[in-house]
């Protein structure tokens, strides 16, 4: 489902100073797959996500996603392939936090401009599959780190993506909070989602319910 | 020898002068990434160069985009600048005598008028190609840019040698010579034509443009439409423009565009324009059936009302005073 094919990503500094952060990595990802990329700070996991995305374009390479080159895809058409296909969960949740979490979550029906029932249902489902329904009318700020995690997980998942890409999403939680996301995520792999998860926390390690583990180091697959 | 009277320099000619400054600065960047473009495009490869190339045709894209979109509307303000001069220019009493003023002057108006319908097919031709996620017309719009660009410096460097060689001190001819059939000049030879002749040719190539139009023969329609532009262009210099004037003798393709006239020439020349325009696309770029069908329609819709209005005024003409001119 996911390909990935010798992806390269170089950012240029200046004239004579470039960064490699991916490193002609290629590997595949299997539809309703579970991958843990793990890898320290600065091993490339963030941009694969990037890339996967189509957030940003690889320097060399291709990644194609159900037989799509969305590294290929001009801009307004990633736009759409990320609409349509991605939920993203951040590291830092880029929640906005002036708006209540009844906002926050609909953000990504915006663009699609839905019917007013349709959107009004999708919200529904999103608030109850990761109970937060019971806060929806509360500014995102005022929520603890956890809530305000779930928050960020049903806004990734409101539009029924068939993709996942979490982004180091325990970083800002404490143990528990990290094994309920844990568990979160192992009931959107039996939904079927194909789940990509980037993260040096040694909680995703060794799950059963993970299908492949990876490592990035330097931005070279190990 | 350029000069630099201040009365030449109105505010007009020098914002035209700082804009062609400013588009020839951007338009060199544009043609440099677009002749790498076009020597190295490949869709297909997957190396660091295409998606360079990819991000570059962006950068290109839009630069190139508002530069034509601001050229297109500008020919109504060079226009307008012409005509402004003429106030200043003895002898002339419209844009024809500043047009005709020098050397330059018709060669560089027809290359504007070129440049008109190019700049326009660009940007139709680039708002297609975004449609696409697979870069159906990257190479070819790019292309054609290359070859704007030529034709965009030309005439860059022609309307600076035009407004620089204008003499305020030099008598020019009015469009009452210019436009004269007696005249030795091949534009007299043109507008000595019969007018019956010309009716002829002008509503016979209008029907034809409504048969093509109803047969959705999308070339022929196309050429229809290309021709339709001299034809017009003519009629309206020897035959309807008289009409407008309500003086026989008064043949001329500026005049019309004064307030005297209410500015009727600019309503003329931009449905003429829109009209002959949108027929030029039907046949150039392949495009979806619905859009097709929709530049298809709006090329009937204008070219309709362009000949309604020109008709118009011989017939309002004929209905009030009895007889033609």
């Amino acid at each position: 489902m996911i390909k990935i094919k010798n992806i390269t990503k170089e950012y240029i500094l200046n004239k004579n100073n470039s960064v490699k952060a991916l490193d002609d990595v290629s590997f595949n990802i299997k539809e309703g797959e579970l991958i843990v990329i793990k890898g320290a700070s600065g091993s490339g996991k963030s941009t694969l996500l990037s890339l996967i995305s189509a957030l940003g374009k690889p320097t060399s390479g291709e990644i194609i996603v159900d037989a799509k080159k969305i590294s290929k895809l001009p801009d307004n058409f990633a736009s759409i392939y990320r609409r349509d296909n991605i939920g993203f969960i951040f590291q830092k949740y880029n929640l906005i936090p002036t708006m209540s979490v009844s906002e926050n979550i609909l953000l990504p029906l915006v663009p699609l401009n839905p019917h007013a029932k349709d959107m009004s249902q999708k919200l529904e489902m999103a608030m109850n599959m990761f109970h937060i329904s019971h806060k929806r009318d509360v500014l995102v700020k005022s929520l603890s780190g956890g809530e305000q995690q779930r928050v960020a997980i049903a806004r990734a998942n409101v539009n029924n993506p068939k993709i996942i890409l979490a982004d180091e999403p325990t970083a800002n939680l404490d143990e528990k909070l990290s094994l309920r996301f844990i568990e979160i995520i192992k009931e959107l792999k039996i939904l079927g989602k194909t789940i990509v998860i980037a993260t040096h926390d040694p909680l995703f390690f060794g799950l059963d319910f993970v299908d492949t583990e990876i490592e990035l180091s330097c931005g070279k697959l190990i | 020898m350029w000069k630099t009277d201040l009365m030449l320099l109105s505010p007009e000619v020098l914002t035209i002068l700082i804009l062609n400054m400013i588009f020839v600065f951007f338009t060199t960047i544009a043609f440099i990434l677009s002749v790498k473009i076009v020597l190295k495009w490949d869709l297909n490869s997957t190396s660091s160069l295409q998606y360079s190339l990819e991000n570059k045709s962006y950068l290109a894209a839009t630069m190139i985009k508002y530069i034509f979109a601001v050229k297109v509307p500008l020919f109504l303000f060079f226009i307008f600048t012409l005509d402004k001069l003429s106030t200043i220019l003895t002898g002339a009493m419209c844009g024809a005598g500043v047009v005709d003023a020098t050397d330059y002057g018709n060669y560089l108006f027809v290359l504007k008028v070129i440049n008109l319908y190019l700049f326009a097919y660009w940007i139709v031709l680039h708002n297609e190609d975004m449609k696409h996620e697979n870069y159906p017309y990257t190479k070819m719009k790019f292309g054609v840019f290359i070859v704007a660009f030529v034709l965009l410096i030309t005439e860059l460097v022609l309307e600076g040698l035009m407004f620089g060689a204008i003499d305020l001190d030099e008598l020019v001819d009015c469009c009452g010579t210019i436009y004269s059939s007696s005249g030795g000049s091949y534009i007299s030879q043109v507008l000595s034509m019969n007018s019956s002749s010309l009716l002829s040719l002008f509503y016979g190539n209008f029907f034809f443009i409504i048969l093509f139009y109803i047969l959705k023969k999308k070339y022929l329609f196309s050429i229809a439409n290309v021709v339709f532009i001299v034809i017009s262009i003519i009629s309206l210099i020897v035959f309807f423009g008289t009409y407008i004037y309500e003086l026989p003798t008064h043949h001329c393709g500026f005049c019309f565009l004064q307030s005297e006239y209410y500015y009727v020439g600019y309503i003329i020349y931009i449905l003429l324009f829109i009209g002959t325009f949108y027929g030029l696309v039907v046949g150039l770029i392949n495009t979806s059936e619905k859009t097709r069908l929709q530049n298809y329609n709006i090329s009937m819709i204008f070219n309709i009302i362009y000949v309604a209005l020109l008709s118009a005024y011989p017939i309002s003409y004929y209905i009030k005073n009895g007889v033609w001119l």
